[in-house]
């Protein structure tokens, strides 16, 4: 809201600079946006919150000022001559929609010259920003930037049988606003018509045809009430915002309604001459209960922490426009003025003591009450995920939730189900809500490619969001993904790093499964007992082809509920072994297919008691094996835990793995 | 035994002998200089040990032990002494050995933390020291969470599909319902966080809740479409907004320095009242500057809860996270924040 200073002093002495004006609004909840000069006036900026619409005239900001410096305010009674026939003998009103328009009042000048504006008029309405059209027109823009209250005139000969209905529009029905524009209304939006057609966009925009242009002489003044959400929503239908709808959306002041058409009148004779004819037609003039709100003094030092004495509650909101309704020893009874029907509750005039006194009244040193807390499992757990990633040369990714439909898919086996999708014209294309984090960081790998970092190893902790056949929300999971330049194993030792230093007990399986994003035999799927963990591969290379990215990667995504689940935070010590440990390794031949997992659950079920570890080493092909073969290179470590082994057990033991193997697979030492 | 006796004088030129010797070696700084003083002392032919023990038969055979034993010791000590400057000018002069201690190092390849994470965890820690434990919700809500429980009534202005992100789901009714109609969207405040806790719990409550939040601005370099939020929340007997300022004093002081200090001004939310904006002016600096904002839980809020607004009272706060990072590390524009290039996220 632009305030022109001149126009305030019009209703109070402003004997301060504009400086002190402004930093006591800015401290009282009319936050200083800008103020300039503009030709011999002042244009303040003021942000209004949307509760206060009493602030959207230079009335209600007088008011405002008159309570904060304590000084006197004046506010023009209007009271125009009328002569000739009354009003309700050339024309009316029918409201059909009396929950859309709970008030309506019309009042017609007759015999007026329209032209330009006087130079003061025309002055402060360009101070506010607001350009100066014809003296009718500009009298109605006056009245709403002095009073709250929008208002619109009328040329009565241009109204088909010189009346108005306010009606729902009737399919079909257009309007040419005085935007020029032609709008296609329906039966949710609320007409102002005459005898046959639209004529205005109740609350919104007048119609072209009925405007006020230079040969007008005889005007309808229009000053009425609308439903805020009517307006609103046929506001955003239509895409048409007008500093008119803007008023109508907020509660406005249902007294000024009758105020401004009288105050309408009397500058329009003012301004352009004619004749008021007596009376007023007024639709609904019903007068909305104001309840009186009881204010308990003690409540004041329960929500802010500071007493505020009774005679200072009393003052301010006296000052405020409320009216005293009633008082004992302990509360203020006070009904509020039409302008505040934003105040209904006790909290409300606690707010209204609290700013006008001054938050500058709360102290800041209170002790506050202690209450230990330490970092939860999951701030821990995060940190320890963290770190290991950085360890392993991650850099960490923040992207974004939604994206691209065909990047939104889970990293899975198996058919997926369509992402779900928010509906926004500014995310048309990125409207879906990613089942998976990997094609993001891969998208962001390709950013990094693109701007020639070939390096670009990233990982990332966020949610992804699944639909679900039952239940209102998706099924929203958090996961820490990884994406890297580097093969399946350098990206498994991330995983298996990852679950050493959270010290997870339970052994990691990985099964070789098929998923779509993922490169055919080069993918698994990563078990923690009989949890899934997640799925981890290479790339596929039609993936990277499609995502531009030139170089091979890799990429692993788990759940972090099972990394949450089987965390342990707080390590044991194990006592170090008292006793050497003998360590033998081994190369088998095996068959080129057999996985290395399998060949080790043979192994330690072979080894017998006293093997500690198995740990695999290397795979030779080719040379002088025979065709089909590998040769699996292995070390395995013994110890029993009371005394040395001696030789004689440790070949033992190695002699069973070595039997069991080839009975199991045919493997055979290699020679 | 006199200084004339010709062993005590032998024995004389013996200790100089030494003497000058080891000072040979040790001064010598080169492998030339090592070697003038080898051929010098031990040398085979002419050198002064040499003529050393030659002298021994010129001696009484009754002073030749005496002599002979010396004499050994001095060659030993000599020896030694030049074996010790041969490897000293060696190493000295032994290209390979020597290391270009300019050089940069060889360094361990680390990652980086994301800003906005390392701004997330200084805030959970500092909340964590006076008594604020994390607590999570989801990113898609309800508008029970969103907007209902929150004081924000079906008519409100806040729910317009222009202003949220709401799951498409066909066919949206319009003109009838709450604005927006009730089907889920992403959350547009990290407040829905806090009925949560408070829908699960019973006062006290001291909860922070931190993450993703989603509005359909329009992007630019101080606007982004989803964006991240800390939002404090303390119910209780008796808090108050005295509470509320030293809670967020204390804060202040921890994160930005003990020259800060912060003002409300009124404002409007829905579900707080009071409600203030947070500003907070450095040492020094002329302008206050927008932190975010806060308020006492309105009534309406703890009675969707199920909480007595008689018995108990709450404030609640929210910062914007990408604020805080950014305003702390010099980054001029919010965008750099999720581009993902190394070269950026390498900085931190």
């Amino acid at each position: 809201m632009i305030v022109s200073w001149n126009w305030l002093t019009d209703y109070l002495r402003l004997d301060i600079s504009v400086e002190v004006l402004t930093e006591r609004l800015t401290l009282s909840g009319l936050n200083l946006e800008d103020f300039s000069d503009v030709g011999g006036d002042i244009a303040i900026d003021l942000e209004v919150t949307s509760n206060r619409a009493d602030c959207l005239g230079h009335i209600g900001l007088a008011r405002e000022v008159s309570v904060l410096f304590e000084k006197k305010i004046c506010v023009p009674n209007p009271e125009p001559p009328t002569s000739g026939p009354p009003v309700g003998s050339i024309t009316g009103v029918a409201v059909e929609e009396p929950t859309l328009c709970p008030r309506f009042t019309a009042r017609v000048v007759s015999g007026v010259m329209v032209g330009p504006s006087p130079w003061w008029m025309r002055k402060r309405l360009e101070t506010i920003g607001v350009r100066p059209i014809s003296n009718i027109v500009d009298v109605t823009n006056y009245v709403m930037f002095e009073c709250g209250q929008p208002l619109h005139a009328y040329d009565l000969d241009r109204l088909n049988g010189r009346r108005l209905v306010v009606r729902r529009a009737r399919p079909g029905e257009k309007l040419t606003a005085i935007n020029n524009k032609v709008y296609d209304l329906t039966p949710d939006m609320l007409a102002i018509a005459d005898a046959d057609r639209p004529v205005g966009l109740a609350g919104v925009m007048g119609g072209l045809d009925t405007e006020i242009g230079p040969g007008t002489s005889n005007v309808l003044i229009e000053s009425a009430r609308f439903d805020p959400i009517s307006v609103r929503r046929t506001s955003r239908a239509l895409a048409l915002f007008s500093p008119s709808s803007f008023r109508f959306e907020r509660p406005i002041d249902p007294e000024a309604t009758e105020w401004a058409n009288r105050r309408c009148a009397e500058l329009i004779l003012q301004v352009a001459g004619g004749t008021l004819h007596p009376g007023r037609i007024d639709v609904g003039a019903h007068r909305p209960d104001r309840p009186a709100i009881t204010l308990r003094l003690g409540q004041l030092a329960r929500i802010l922490g500071i007493e505020i004495d009774r005679a200072t509650v009393a003052r301010i909101l006296t000052a405020l426009g409320l009216e005293p309704a009633g008082s004992d020893a302990t509360s203020l009874t006070f009904r509020p003025p039409s302008w505040r029907s934003d105040l209904e509750r006790e909290i409300d005039l606690i707010e209204e003591v609290a700013r006008i006194h001054g938050y500058d009244h709360i102290p800041e040193d209170r002790a506050v009450p202690l209450s230990s807390t330490s970092r939860g499992h999951r701030e821990r757990v995060e940190g320890v995920i963290r770190e290991t990633m950085i360890g392993a040369g991650l850099d960490e990714a923040a992207t974004f939730s939604l994206v691209e439909e065909r990047l939104a898919a889970p990293m899975a086996p198996g058919p997926s189900r369509p992402s779900l999708r928010v509906e926004h014209s500014s995310r048309r294309r990125e409207s879906a809500l990613r089942q998976s984090l990997v094609p993001s960081l891969l998208t962001a790998r390709q950013h990094n490619e693109a701007h020639g970092q070939f390096d670009a190893d990233l990982f990332e902790i966020a949610n992804t969001y699944a639909p679900r056949s039952e239940g209102v929300l998706p099924d929203e999971r958090t996961r820490l993904a990884f994406v890297a330049g580097r093969d399946f194993r350098g990206l498994k030792g991330i995983v298996e790093t990852l679950l050493e230093r959270l010290h997870i007990a339970k052994p990691l399986s990985a099964l070789p499964v098929e998923v779509p994003m993922l490169a055919t035999g080069r993918a698994a799927e990563l078990r923690l007992g009989d949890a899934i963990l997640g799925y981890m591969g290479e790339i596929d290379p039609a993936q990277l082809e499609s995502l531009e990215l030139r170089e091979a990667c890799a990429a692993t995504e788990l759940e972090l509920d099972v990394l949450l689940r089987e965390a342990v935070l707080v390590a044991q010590n194990r006592p170090m072994p008292p006793f050497p440990g003998v360590v033998r390794d081994l190369s088998l031949v095996v068959a080129r297919d057999l996985p290395w997992g399998e060949l080790e659950a043979v192994v330690r079920a072979a080894a017998g008691p006293r093997l500690e570890a198995v740990d695999y080493l290397d795979t030779f092909e080719g040379g002088n094996l025979p065709e089909g073969t590998q040769s699996l290179h292995f070390g395995m470590t013994f110890r029993h835990p009371e005394r040395t082994l001696t030789g004689e057990e440790v070949e033992a033991a190695v002699k069973a793995v070595v039997a069991a193997s080839e009975e199991r697979f045919g493997a055979r030492l290699r020679g | 035994m006199t200084t004339d006796d010709p062993l005590s004088t032998a024995l004389a030129e013996l200790d100089a002998l030494r003497s000058e010797g080891l000072s040979a070696f040790e001064t010598a700084a080169t492998p030339e200089g090592v070697e003038a003083a080898r051929v010098e002392f031990l040398g085979q032919k002419n050198g002064r040990v040499k003529s050393a023990q030659e002298r021994i038969k010129t001696l009484d055979p009754s002073a030749r032990k005496a002599y002979g034993q010396r004499f050994n010791a001095v060659k030993g000590d000599l020896e030694s002494a030049f074996e010790a400057a041969r490897v000293r000018v060696e190493r000295k002069s032994d290209a390979r050995a020597r290391v270009d201690v300019t050089l940069p190092g060889v360094r361990p390849r680390l990652g980086h933390r994301h800003p906005l994470t390392q701004t997330a965890e200084e805030l959970i820690d500092l909340f964590g020291r006076i008594g604020f434990e994390v607590a999570r919700g989801p990113e898609v809500e309800d508008v029970h969470h969103n907007f209902d429980a929150l004081n924000i009534p079906p008519s409100h202005p806040a729910r317009d599909p222009l202003d949220n992100f709401y799951l498409a789901v066909g066919e949206r009714t319009s003109g009838v319902g709450p604005i927006g109609g009730d089907v889920p969207m992403l959350r547009s405040q990290t407040s829905t966080v806090q009925i949560r806790v408070m829908e699960a719990r019973k006062p006290p409550v001291r909860v922070i809740a931190i993450g993703r939040v989603y509005r359909p601005d329009t992007v630019d370099a101080t606007h982004s479409f989803m964006f991240h939020q800390v939002e404090g929340l303390m119910v209780d007997r008796g808090v108050t907004m005295a509470d509320l300022k030293s809670v967020l004093r204390l804060f202040a002081r921890a994160y930005l320095g003990r020259d800060v200090t912060i003002r409300f001004r009124p404002s409007f939310f829905p579900f707080t009242e009071p409600s203030v904006e947070v500003d907070m002016l450095w040492h020094g600096g002329n302008r206050w500057v927008e932190m975010g904002g806060a308020g006492m839980v309105d009534p309406n809020v703890l009675r969707a809860v199920g909480y007595d607004p008689e018995e108990v009272t709450g404030f609640a706060f929210g910062l914007g996270i990408e604020r805080l990072c950014m305003r702390r590390h010099a980054i001029d524009d919010i965008r750099l924040l999720y581009q993902n290039d190394v070269r950026f996220l390498r900085q931190f």
